[in-house]
C-alpha cells in the first residue's frame, strides 16, 4: 500500500494544497474517486470553476450544491464505486453571503452585504477564500455524513496565506486599534460622521485628508455591524484549526518538478509541519519520463532521415527528463520522510473520466483495473 | 500601424507558469537594441527580470542594471509610502500616520489600495522628465501579475473612479485610467502556451482587457512551441519499432497541440507572434537572448 491509498483508507479529510497550474483540481477529484472505489461515500470539493472535469466527470457544470456523479460513468472507466461520490463547486461569494446570514443579526445583515468592506472581505482580501473554503469544509465535515471529503484550495504560492487565513480573518473582524478608535466615534455621533469625531487623532486626521472621511466612515459603520459577529467566527476559526490537526485529516501537497516550484513546495511542506499538519504526500506531477533503451535500440536501424528526427527528439526528452530527476532528488532529500508519488507527464492532457482513471492509478503506485 | 515599440508602456500578462518573466526580459532586451531607455517594473513577485538577464536584483527602488536599462521591483508597502510622501513631504509625519496601528489596519483592507499604488508607481515613472524634457524612460515594461489578478490590478483606476467621491484620490486615478486606455500609449502583451488551459485563458484575458479595462492588445506571444516533425509516412515506417514510435507520437501529439493553440489564437485581432520551445538549461540571459532572436523579425513586421 503506498501512501495515498494508506490516507484514502484511514482519514476522513485530505486537503490538496499547491500552487496554481500544477494539476491540484484533477488530483483532488480523483482521491474522492479512488475513495469511492475503496467503498467510503464521498465528496470533492473545488474552487476552481473547472468545466472540463465536470464534464469529465458526467456532470453539466458543477455548482455550489453536491452534485453525484454518475455510478455508470465510472464503471465503464475500470473506477466501479463502492459508495456515493459527489462533487461540488465552493462559490466564494455565496459561501461569504451565507456565512453573514448565519452569524449577523437580522437587521444588520443588509448593511454588512450593502459596505464596501464586505466586498473586499468576500472577494479581494488575501486569506478570504482560503477561510470561507476552511469554514465550507468544517460544515461538510460536521453537519453531512461524508466518509471522505477531499478539498482543493484556491491556488497559493503563500502557504502562510493558506494557514494563516482563520486568523487574518479574526483581525480582520476584531482589530482592537480600529475599534478603539471608531467604535466611540461612531457612537458619538450616530446621524453624521464627521472628520472632527476623531478628536485629538493626528494619525485619522491626516490619513482622512488623503482618502476623503467617506471611506472611514464606511469602516466605521462596517465595525459596527459585525462587532457581536466576532464570538462566532473565532469558534468557527477555533474548530477549523482543531479539524486540520486532527489525526482525521492528512494533506496532499501537489507540485511539479520545475525549478521554479521547487523552492516554493519545499517551504509550504516545511510550513505545514511546523504547525503539525499531516502530510500524507507530495505528488509531483507531469514528471517527464526518461527515453526508453528499447526506442534508442529501435532507431538505431532506421534510415539517416528518421533516425536523426528521432534522435533529437530523444535528445529533447532526455534533457527534460534529467531536468525532472534532479529536481525530484532535491525535493526527496528536502522533504524527508513524506513520502513523494510521481505521476509521469502524459502526451495529453487528462481531459476525461479514462484520464482521471489513469491518474488514479499513478497516484496509488499501481495500474487501476481498466475496462 | 503603430508597433510595439512606438508605445510607451507594454504590460506583460498570462496564465501562471507561461513565461511572462521571460517575455519581459526578452522585450527589454530588443527596446535596448533599438537604443530605448528602458525601464522593467515587477509587479509584487519575487523579482525575476533583472536575474534572468544575469543582473543582482534591485529591490524597489529604480536601480540602472546597465546601460539603458533599469529595473523596480514594486511592494505595496514600498510604494505606498512613496505616494504618501510625494503629499505630505515629510517623514516625521509619514512615520507619525502611517505606522500608526489604526492606519496599518484601515490601509490593509482599504479596497483596491495596494493595486493602485503600485499601478500608481508605474505611471509615475512613465511621466518622468529628463531635464531637457524627454521622457526620462522611452519604454516602461511591466512584469504583470497573472490573468485574474491583472484584471483586477488593471482595473483598479476604473473601479475607484466609480466608487470614490471626488477629491485628491479620484484626481490621479483619472490621470491613471487615461494613461492605460490609451491604446497609442499602452499596449497589453498576452503571453501564451500551446495547452488548452492557457489558450483558453489567454482568449478570456483578452476579451476582459478590451471590455473591462480598455486596454488595447499589441500582441499575442505563444510561447514553447513544437514543430511537427514527423511525417505520417515516419510514424507508418515505425509500425514495427513499437517503443521509438512511442516518442514520435508524443512528439506529434505536443506539435499538435501547437497548431491547436495557432488556430485558434488566430481568432484574435492582435497579432500572434510564435517562439520555439528551448531545450536550454540553466534558462539565463543566453536563453533570454535566444527568445528575443525569435520574436525579432516578427516585431519587424508589426
Amino acid at each position: 500500500m503506498n501512501a495515498l491509498s494508506q490516507a484514502i483508507a484511514q482519514r476522513r479529510v485530505l486537503v490538496c494544497v499547491g500552487a496554481g497550474g500544477v494539476g491540484k483540481t484533477t488530483v483532488a477529484a480523483t482521491l474522492a474517486l479512488l475513495s469511492a472505489v475503496e467503498g467510503k461515500r464521498s465528496l470533492v470539493c473545488t474552487i476552481d470553476p473547472a468545466r472540463r472535469l465536470a464534464n469529465s466527470l458526467g456532470l453539466k457544470e458543477l455548482g455550489n450544491e453536491e452534485s453525484p456523479i454518475p455510478p455508470k460513468l465510472l464503471e465503464e472507466a475500470g473506477l466501479p464505486p463502492r459508495a456515493e461520490v459527489r462533487a461540488m463547486m465552493l462559490d466564494i461569494k455565496k459561501s461569504w453571503d451565507e456565512t453573514i446570514g448565519r452569524f449577523a443579526p437580522p437587521e444588520a445583515r443588509e448593511r454588512i452585504l450593502q459596505n464596501r468592506y464586505y466586498q473586499t472581505l468576500s472577494t479581494t482580501l488575501a486569506g478570504s477564500q482560503e477561510y470561507i473554503a476552511l469554514d465550507k469544509l468544517w460544515q461538510l465535515r460536521h453537519q453531512r455524513d461524508y466518509q471522505m471529503i477531499v478539498l482543493d484550495t484556491p491556488p497559493t504560492t503563500h502557504a502562510l496565506d493558506f494557514l494563516d487565513a482563520p486568523n487574518r480573518i479574526l483581525d480582520f473582524l476584531d482589530n482592537d486599534a480600529a475599534r478603539w478608535l471608531l467604535l466611540p466615534a461612531l457612537k458619538a455621533s450616530k446621524v453624521g460622521f464627521k472628520l472632527f469625531s476623531f478628536g485629538g487623532n493626528f494619525a485619522a486626521k491626516t490619513l482622512s485628508r488623503l482618502t476623503g472621511t467617506q471611506l472611514l466612515a464606511d469602516l466605521a459603520d462596517f465595525m459596527f455591524a459585525i462587532s457581536g459577529m466576532y464570538a462566532g467566527f473565532n469558534e468557527r476559526a477555533k474548530g477549523v484549526r482543531d479539524m486540520l490537526a486532527s489525526s482525521e485529516t492528512s494533506f496532499v501537497l501537489v507540485t511539479t518538478p520545475s525549478a521554479q516550484r521547487l523552492a516554493e513546495t519545499v517551504r509550504f511542506h516545511a510550513l505545514l509541519r511546523e504547525n503539525r499538519m499531516d502530510v500524507a504526500a507530495v505528488v509531483v506531477n507531469r514528471v517527464h519520463p526518461p527515453v526508453p533503451e528499447e526506442a534508442r535500440a529501435e532507431a538505431s536501424s532506421q534510415p539517416p532521415a528518421l533516425k536523426a528526427k528521432l534522435e533529437q527528439t530523444f535528445l529533447e526528452a532526455a534533457a527534460l527528463a534529467a531536468h525532472d530527476r534532479a529536481a525530484i532528488a532535491s525535493l526527496t532529500k528536502q522533504v524527508s520522510p513524506t513520502p513523494l508519488v510521481e505521476v509521469p507527464r502524459f502526451d495529453l492532457d487528462v481531459h476525461d473520466v479514462m484520464g482521471l482513471a489513469k491518474l488514479g492509478g499513478h497516484l496509488l503506485g499501481r495500474a487501476v483495473r481498466s475496462a | 500601424m503603430a508597433g510595439l515599440f512606438d508605445q510607451r508602456l507594454l504590460v506583460v500578462s498570462g496564465k501562471g507558469g507561461v513565461g511572462k518573466s521571460t517575455i519581459a526580459a526578452a522585450l527589454a532586451l530588443e527596446s535596448l537594441r533599438r537604443g530605448k531607455r528602458t525601464l522593467v517594473c515587477e509587479v509584487n513577485a519575487d523579482e525575476r527580470v533583472s536575474g534572468l538577464l544575469g543582473h543582482k536584483p534591485v529591490g524597489p527602488e529604480v536601480g540602472r542594471l546597465e546601460l539603458n536599462l533599469w529595473a523596480v521591483d514594486i511592494r505595496p508597502p514600498d510604494a505606498l509610502k512613496e505616494y504618501a510622501l510625494l503629499r505630505i513631504h515629510s517623514e516625521r509625519v509619514y512615520r507619525l500616520v502611517f505606522e500608526n496601528r489604526f492606519v496599518r489596519y484601515f490601509l490593509r483592507f482599504l479596497p483596491a489600495l495596494q493595486e493602485l499604488v503600485m499601478l500608481g508607481k508605474v505611471t509615475f515613472h512613465l511621466q518622468e522628465k529628463l531635464p531637457d524634457g524627454r521622457p526620462r524612460f522611452d519604454l516602461v515594461i511591466v512584469d504583470a501579475p497573472a490573468t485574474g489578478h491583472a484584471i483586477s490590478f488593471l482595473s483598479v483606476p476604473q473601479v475607484l473612479l466609480d466608487t470614490v467621491p471626488p477629491g485628491p484620490l479620484s484626481d490621479e486615478t483619472r490621470i491613471m485610467r487615461d494613461l492605460i486606455t490609451n491604446p497609442s500609449i499602452t499596449q497589453a502583451v498576452l503571453v501564451s502556451l500551446p495547452e488548452e488551459m492557457p489558450v483558453n485563458e489567454t482568449l478570456d484575458l483578452h476579451r476582459a482587457l478590451a471590455e473591462k479595462v480598455k486596454l488595447k492588445t499589441g500582441a499575442v506571444i505563444l510561447n514553447q512551441m513544437l514543430p511537427r516533425r514527423f511525417a505520417e509516412e515516419d510514424l507508418a515506417a515505425l509500425t514495427p519499432a513499437p517503443h521509438a514510435l512511442a516518442v514520435a507520437r508524443a512528439q506529434s501529439a505536443r506539435a499538435a497541440l501547437s497548431e491547436d493553440a495557432r488556430a485558434r489564437l488566430a481568432t484574435l485581432a492582435a497579432p500572434v507572434l510564435e517562439v520555439p520551445r528551448l531545450s536550454v538549461d540553466p534558462f539565463d540571459r543566453q536563453a533570454i537572448e535566444q527568445v528575443r532572436a525569435a520574436l525579432a523579425p516578427r516585431l519587424e513586421e508589426q
